[in-house]
């Protein structure tokens, strides 16, 4: 492992990596709370489907224009987990948990992104469908979200491990970032209950099941862009320097 | 490095956090997360007071009570077991941490004895808001408690190392400070759900 202090190129990678996170952040607030009605949710999922038709019809091109906003939020988290992944190889001598990390990341992105198509395709030519269609739509993209629990939980218990189990001094992150993501992925964990209900706080619309993972996960973006901004700074939990096996 | 004026004594108090910072960040996530739980639930008292009341009353308030007293009683061994770990770290203080657990499987036992009851009565979440929130609360604390007992198993085993270091000593902490979460959260839940 080398030292980064003449790789300014990994200093700007880093720093790139962090705001696309905050970038992230701010493309869903865009997209997602004020234009698409993502958060706070538009739909309810108790409705009749005519309910559904009318919010779309009437909303379009909002919710068009919002979908593209977040496709653009949420294709970020590919950078974010990626650079996660970069930090944690460092201290890694023979990699494992940073190619695991990459593999969930690279999920989390897809994911991400048919959310934004699902949201898009429900407005897209709402004169065309059932109703039905509609209500799936947007089933489809809450649950893309929020029934992915051990995709993005588990996302963030494979970021926590390495940190908990590296030597003191030799950790990738600040042994509270591992505490940070072992609590998202316990606020992510209700989202799994949106499959047994339709109405209430453990449906799709509800402050448990909605609310809840959604303010955790945007909340666990921004901690770790900053985590990822930490990295470039040798705050003192920078990995020690190891020569390289031969 | 900062000068400090030798006409004025600044006193730097060492505190030290037991365990390690990061836990209690968790430890106050949860109670935030948990702090939404019950105002739901408070919600519900105050929306549907009628159901919410009729739905209590059958409740079992000693099956809740024995519960309470069984992660009590299993924080007070992790407490002993920690203490034991500070000042006379030996091969017998892993027992209280076995104590322990053997108290949360008790209140894991008693908890799938009241739901079985329940449900074989045809009380379910469906049955009503009241239920729902009961199962479902008390389903994800029963979660908590689960990883709470592969905690202080974890713990247990980290106290019958031969030396017990500050690496050590912050994982017994550590653990032992989530599972008094455990402890806290049920006590909030008993008492919103059984008794008020």
């Amino acid at each position: 492992m080398k030292s980064i202090e003449n790789d300014p190129l990994f200093t700007r990678a880093m720093v790139f990596c962090a705001w696309t996170g905050f970038a992230c952040v701010v493309f869903f607030i865009i997209g997602g709370v004020i234009l698409g009605g993502m958060l706070p949710p538009l739909f309810n999922s108790a409705e009749p489907a005519a309910e559904f038709a009318r919010k779309v019809s009437e909303n379009a091109f909002s919710l068009r224009l919002g979908s593209a906003f977040m496709v653009l939020s949420f294709a970020l988290f590919g950078t974010v987990g990626a650079g996660i992944a970069a930090q944690t190889r460092r201290v890694e001598i023979n990699p494992v948990f940073s190619i695991v990390q990459t593999v969930f990341g690279a999920g989390g992105m897809t994911i991400g992104v048919l959310v934004a198509f699902a949201w898009g395709l429900a407005a897209f030519r709402p004169e065309l469908y059932e109703p039905s269609i509609i209500v799936t739509w947007i089933d489809y993209a809450y649950f893309l979200a929020l029934f992915s629990v051990p995709l993005f939980g588990g996302w963030c218990v494979v970021i926590a491990l390495p940190i908990l189990w590296s030597e003191e001094g030799s950790e990738p992150f600040p042994r509270w970032v591992a505490y940070v993501n072992l609590w998202a992925a316990l606020l992510y964990a209700p989202g799994l209950l949106i499959i047994f209900f339709k109405d209430g706080p453990f449906s799709w619309h509800g402050i448990v099941a909605l609310w809840i993972p959604y303010l955790a996960y945007f909340g666990w973006i921004m901690i770790m862009s900053f985590a990822l901004l930490g990295a470039t700074r040798q705050q003192g939990t920078e990995p020690s320097l190891r020569t390289e096996s031969a | 490095m900062p000068e400090f004026s030798t006409t004025r004594e600044v006193k730097t108090a060492k505190g030290r956090v037991p365990g390690e910072v990061g836990i209690w960040l968790f430890v106050a996530g949860d109670l935030v997360v948990f702090a939404v739980f019950f105002i739901v639930i408070a919600l519900g008292h105050v929306d549907q007071a009628e159901v919410f009341a009729r739905s209590r009353a059958s409740l079992d308030m000693w099956v809740g009570v024995l519960n309470t007293l069984l992660l009590l009683t299993g924080s007070w061994f992790v407490a002993v077991g920690v203490e034991k770990c500070r000042t006379n770290p030996s091969s017998g203080v892993s027992r209280y941490f076995t104590l322990a657990i053997l108290c949360g499987l008790g209140f894991v036992a008693n908890k799938s004895f009241e739901w079985g009851g329940k449900i074989s009565s045809g009380i379910n979440p469906a049955t009503n808001d009241f239920f729902m929130l009961f199962f479902i609360f008390t389903g994800i604390h029963l979660l908590h408690v689960l990883v709470g007992i592969v905690v202080v198993l974890l713990i247990r085993n980290t106290s019958r190392r031969p030396a017990l270091g500050k690496r050590e000593m912050q994982t017994i902490e550590s653990g032992a400070t989530f599972w008094h979460l455990v402890d806290l959260l049920w006590i909030a839940l008993f008492a919103l759900l059984y008794l008020l």
